[in-house]
């Protein structure tokens, strides 16, 4: 299952991986059941005669789609622009994704600007001739209002079906400009779960940014994240090593140097799957094969692998030893604090496995936790990346462990399974739910918040602070009408509708 | 304003920017499926979108979210039911799915009325969602279908297209009577006019103090599905705005033989929004004592406040904009454009229509433009692309002060560059909280004061 960087359209996540977006169970029986994936996949095994069973059900609410973390990540590198190749709609991305852009600038105190998104604005005469030249314009465009680095390039549904030759433009433009102009082929319907739009940014970036001649650095590593607060940089610098963010708000050069990073790593496996495995695979940067830095076993582990990797193993030690000391006291504090309190998880895939980690080092109990997908496994094909065995291992169970793409309609009746008192999200579209339950939640834009030994106390105090908001949510909990029918409401399987295939 | 025209502005002129292109970069108006808060506006109707995994919720993080945060609804946001096309649906058509949804949406929500709403895909590949709606309607489930796909127009010209589907496939035919004093308003895009609710809710409180009756249509002062079955009996429509509304207030005319009446201006301030009264009861033919009495008690209010705040305007030490710039649509714009010249006497430094408005409109739009006052030039410019936008304000001189901008979030680089202030007063308003505020009428006239001059005030020290 080698990353195939000859061909410029990513193979989606369920291609590569047997990524499912509906399941039901226990963590420990999910775990189990993706043990296919990984069973004596030294290199390249790729069983993809087997799959984990997926269920399928007629009631579905709005998804994510691919294009949309293009913009969330293509659309962030502070030096290039990003086409949207596509009627006007998708453009409304711009206007969530500059949102983001300007507060993720402000939370790493980087000079706070409008994002750069072009729409092609493709009418319904492009439709039936093609929206090529107009994609060329825009390029144009791009190149005369800003002088970028570089030019990405984000399909869409309508272009996918209408067959234009992005490919061949970009190469065109790519001639005429003299910069990387990069096709990211990110059509909606040619995944089912919106990660593979992670997936098709690093393919472009890796294929026509990375430099391929590198002169290492030794002390480099690449950081795969989003915006979050620089809890790096301090991290790293106990090690003498130095950070280099990518994707989101680095600069093109930042790409261009991946190549002759340390190492990698990444704060959630599910967004630095691809990009780490396919620079360990063509330009020899090893990928940190552990578990996620989430919790003490995590966060040690972790370490020590990128200690080891990067030839640090004493500062490490002394690091590691001195945050236990460090962070331990409030961290008993905390769990009396939080003694008894429920909390439910619904977060992305290796993201949420981190976050109950931490939960559970705070002594909170999580009987229950909703994932946006799944991947029975991830490109480097590690056991030692095997993010949900490792919790399940060093935590335990979660009784009500589900994978739903964010079906609001499902996320009811998993609420009155485990009747939390609070939810950790990402994503939008179920807390308001829950605000509606009388729940309260805590959104952890800042994705860096829970990371590592000060994530615990982080991650502690902020839901200190958002149990408080309970009185708010109750309130409001006593005055709404949810637009679920009863009949609905008291099945009690939120799964009743679907059925395995 | 075509090509490489030399703009004029304010009696100036702008050099030349290059020849408009296709390029629309940081949107003001989205595509036609955004069309799908005009059906979640209406309260107790949920939308179904046929569509792409992405298109409802990047319309709705887009418009209701990160637009004064105003949140779905009841029926929007992520309750919206969508078959998140995936590749089979393109290769083999999606009509089943689209069947399956639409009969597991009526099993798990409670809704008065759905609208199917399409996207690109099955616009494209030829999907047959009027026979698969049309199904349901045999059988006598309250659905209407939109065809709104995201290549054939914009949230404005889709908010018609929903309107329209719902009268011709829900309210039906009528052959009753009309009743006098009812009206309809046709007015804001509900959820891309960041301040809707309450400017509804503004609008519907002066008409009925003036002794009508409203049926206000969208928001939470409608009655929902059975206001708009009353649609037919009301005694005429009232079309206010520029032009959005007009299409539907004409097939009304058509289908019901029923009059309208068209105001381009939404009012804001004392003058404006009493003479919108006393146009709109003439043209109702009501007995005008009630709206004098309404509008006697409304401006000795408006004008108490305005004493207060005339103190401040008259004797404020540390300078205030003298100029002002409005990038918006064409409805607001106008609105906000005559309110500022007419009731403040600033000086108008460009206004940008950006909304696309379709090219029939667009004379009449500049001509509202033209006349809103005889000592003032005010010359419009239709821009969509913010980079233009922002490339002939830049451009612009406007004097010894910086202007106040009257925009939205893609104005907030421009302003701290001018050293200028920026209220956000539309699409997309990303750093504004708006529940209930207004800025028309009586009452929105005086809150839009009040935020416009903290703005100013509070960038001062």
């Amino acid at each position: 299952m080698r990353i195939n960087l000859d061909t410029p359209v990513v193979e989606s996540r369920e291609q590569r991986l047997g990524t499912i977006i509906a399941w039901d169970g226990k963590a420990s029986e999910l775990s189990k059941q993706s043990e296919y994936a990984r069973k004596s996949c030294a290199s390249g095994c790729g069983e993809k005669g087997r799959r984990l069973c997926e269920m399928k059900g007629p009631f579905t609410q709005g998804s994510v789609c691919s294009e949309q973390m293009v913009e969330c990540q293509a659309g962030h590198i502070r030096d290039a622009v990003l086409i949207q190749h596509s009627p006007i709609g998708c453009g409304a991305g711009q206007v969530i994704y500059n949102s983001i852009y300007r507060n993720g600038l402000a939370m790493r105190n980087l000079p706070v600007e409008n994002l750069r998104l072009i729409s092609t604005n493709l009418k319904e005469q492009d439709m039936v001739f093609g929206g090529v030249d107009k994609l060329e314009q825009s390029i144009r465009d791009a190149w005369e209002r800003h002088h970028p680095k570089a030019i990405f390039i984000a399909t869409s549904c309508a272009t996918g079906i209408i067959g234009d030759d992005v490919d061949g433009s970009a190469r065109k433009m790519e001639g005429e400009l003299g910069i990387p102009v990069i096709p990211l082929h990110c059509e909606g319907f040619m995944s089912k779960h919106w990660s593979t739009g992670f997936d098709a940014t690093q393919h472009g970036i890796m294929r026509q940014i990375v430099r391929k001649n590198p002169t290492k650095q030794e002390d480099l590593v690449n950081v795969i994240n989003l915006w979050g607060t620089d809890v790096f940089t301090p991290m790293f610098k106990e090690l003498n090593l130095r950070v280099n963010f990518v994707v989101d708000l680095a600069t093109v050069e930042d790409l261009a140097q991946m190549s002759e990073a340390a190492a990698t790593v990444g704060f959630c496996h599910t967004l630095s799957s691809y990009l780490a495995a396919g620079l360990e695979q063509e330009f020899g940067v090893p990928e940190i094969k552990a578990p996620q830095p989430y919790g003490f076993p995590g966060t040690d582990a972790w370490l020590r692998e990128l200690a080891k990797v990067t030839h640090r193993e004493e500062l490490a030690e002394a690091y590691i030893a001195r945050e236990h000391l460090r962070v331990a006291p409030r961290i008993a504090e905390l769990r009396v604090l939080l003694k008894g309190k429920k909390g439910f998880v619904s977060t992305g895939s290796a993201y949420a496995h981190g976050i109950i980690a931490v939960l559970r080092e705070l002594g909170v109990e999580v009987d229950g936790s909703l994932v946006f997908h799944h991947d029975p496994i991830y490109d480097s094909q590690d056991p030692r990346q095997d993010t949900l065995a490792h919790l399940v291992d060093n935590y335990g169970d979660v009784p009500s462990f589900s994978v739903s793409n964010r079906q609001q309609y499902q996320f009811y009746g998993l609420l009155q399974r485990v009747k939390p008192d609070f939810i950790i999200i990402r994503h939008n579209g179920l807390a308001p739910l829950a605000s509606r339950l009388g729940i309260p939640a805590a959104p952890l834009g800042d994705e860096h918040h829970a990371l590592g030994y000060q994530g615990i106390i982080n991650l502690g105090e902020t839901i200190l602070e958002i149990l408080s908001h309970k009185k708010f949510h109750e309130d409001l909990a006593a005055h709404v009408t949810l637009p679920y029918k009863k009949w609905w409401l008291d099945q009690g399987d939120p799964f009743l509708l679907v059925k395995g295939d | 304003m075509q090509g490489a025209e030399t703009v004029v502005t304010e009696g100036r002129t702008f050099p030349p920017l290059g020849p408009k292109t296709n390029s629309i970069q940081q949107v003001r108006y989205v595509c036609a499926i955004g069309a799908m808060h005009s059906a979640s506006a209406i309260p107790w109707v949920i939308p179904i979108t046929h569509c792409g995994p992405g298109c409802a919720e990047k319309q709705f993080g887009s418009l209701a979210m990160c637009n004064g945060f105003q949140g779905g609804g009841y029926g929007g946001g992520a309750v919206v039911p969508s078959t998140n096309i995936s590749e089979s649906e393109v290769v083999f058509g999606g009509e089943n799915r689209l069947r399956e949804l639409i009969r597991a949406s009526l099993k798990i929500l409670d809704a008065e009325l759905f609208v199917v709403v399409t996207g690109c895909i099955p616009d494209l590949v030829g999907d047959d969602a009027g026979a698969v709606v049309r199904e349901f309607q045999a059988e006598g489930v309250p659905v209407v279908l939109a065809e709104t796909g995201g290549f054939k127009g914009t949230n404005f010209t889709g908010h018609e297209l929903v309107t329209r589907a719902i009268i011709d496939q829900y309210v039906g035919e009528y052959a009753g009577g009309r009743t006098p004093g009812v009206v309809n308003v046709w007015s804001m895009l509900p959820y891309h006019n960041t301040f809707w609710q309450g400017d509804l809710s503004e609008i519907k409180r002066v008409l009925e103090g003036g002794g009508l009756k409203v049926n206000i249509l969208f928001g939470h002062e409608s009655e929902g599905v059975s206001e708009w079955k009353r649609i037919p009996q009301a005694q005429f429509n009232l079309v206010l705005s520029p032009w959005l509304g007009l299409r539907t207030a004409q097939h009304l005319e058509g289908k019901y033989g029923q009059p309208f009446l068209h105001l381009p201006i939404i009012p804001i301030g004392a003058d404006e929004t009493s003479s919108f009264l006393r146009k709109v009861v003439a043209f109702a033919g009501i007995d005008p004592s009630l709206a004098e009495e309404f509008i006697k008690k409304e401006e000795r209010t408006y004008y108490h406040y305005l004493e207060g705040f005339g103190e401040f305007y008259s004797e404020y030490f540390w300078g205030m904009p003298a100029k002002f710039v409005v990038v918006g649509e064409s409805a607001y714009n106008l609105a906000l454009t005559r309110f500022l010249i007419n009731d403040l006497g600033l000086m108008p430094g460009g206004q940008f229509i950006t909304e696309n408005p379709p090219e029939e409109y667009r004379e009449a739009i500049s001509r509202e433009f033209r006349t809103i006052a005889d000592d003032v030039v005010t010359h419009v410019a239709f821009e969509e692309d913010s980079y233009r936008i922002h490339t002939l304000i830049r451009q612009s001189d406007f004097g010894q002060k910086p202007p106040i901008i009257l925009g939205t979030t893609w104005e907030r680089d421009l302003a701290k560059e001018m050293r200028s202030a920026v209220v956000e007063v539309g699409f997309p308003a990303s750093y504004e909280m708006v529940l209930s505020r207004t800025n028309v009428g009586y009452r929105g006239a005086i809150a839009l004061l009040e935020k416009i001059y903290t703005t100013v005030v509070s960038g001062t020290a």
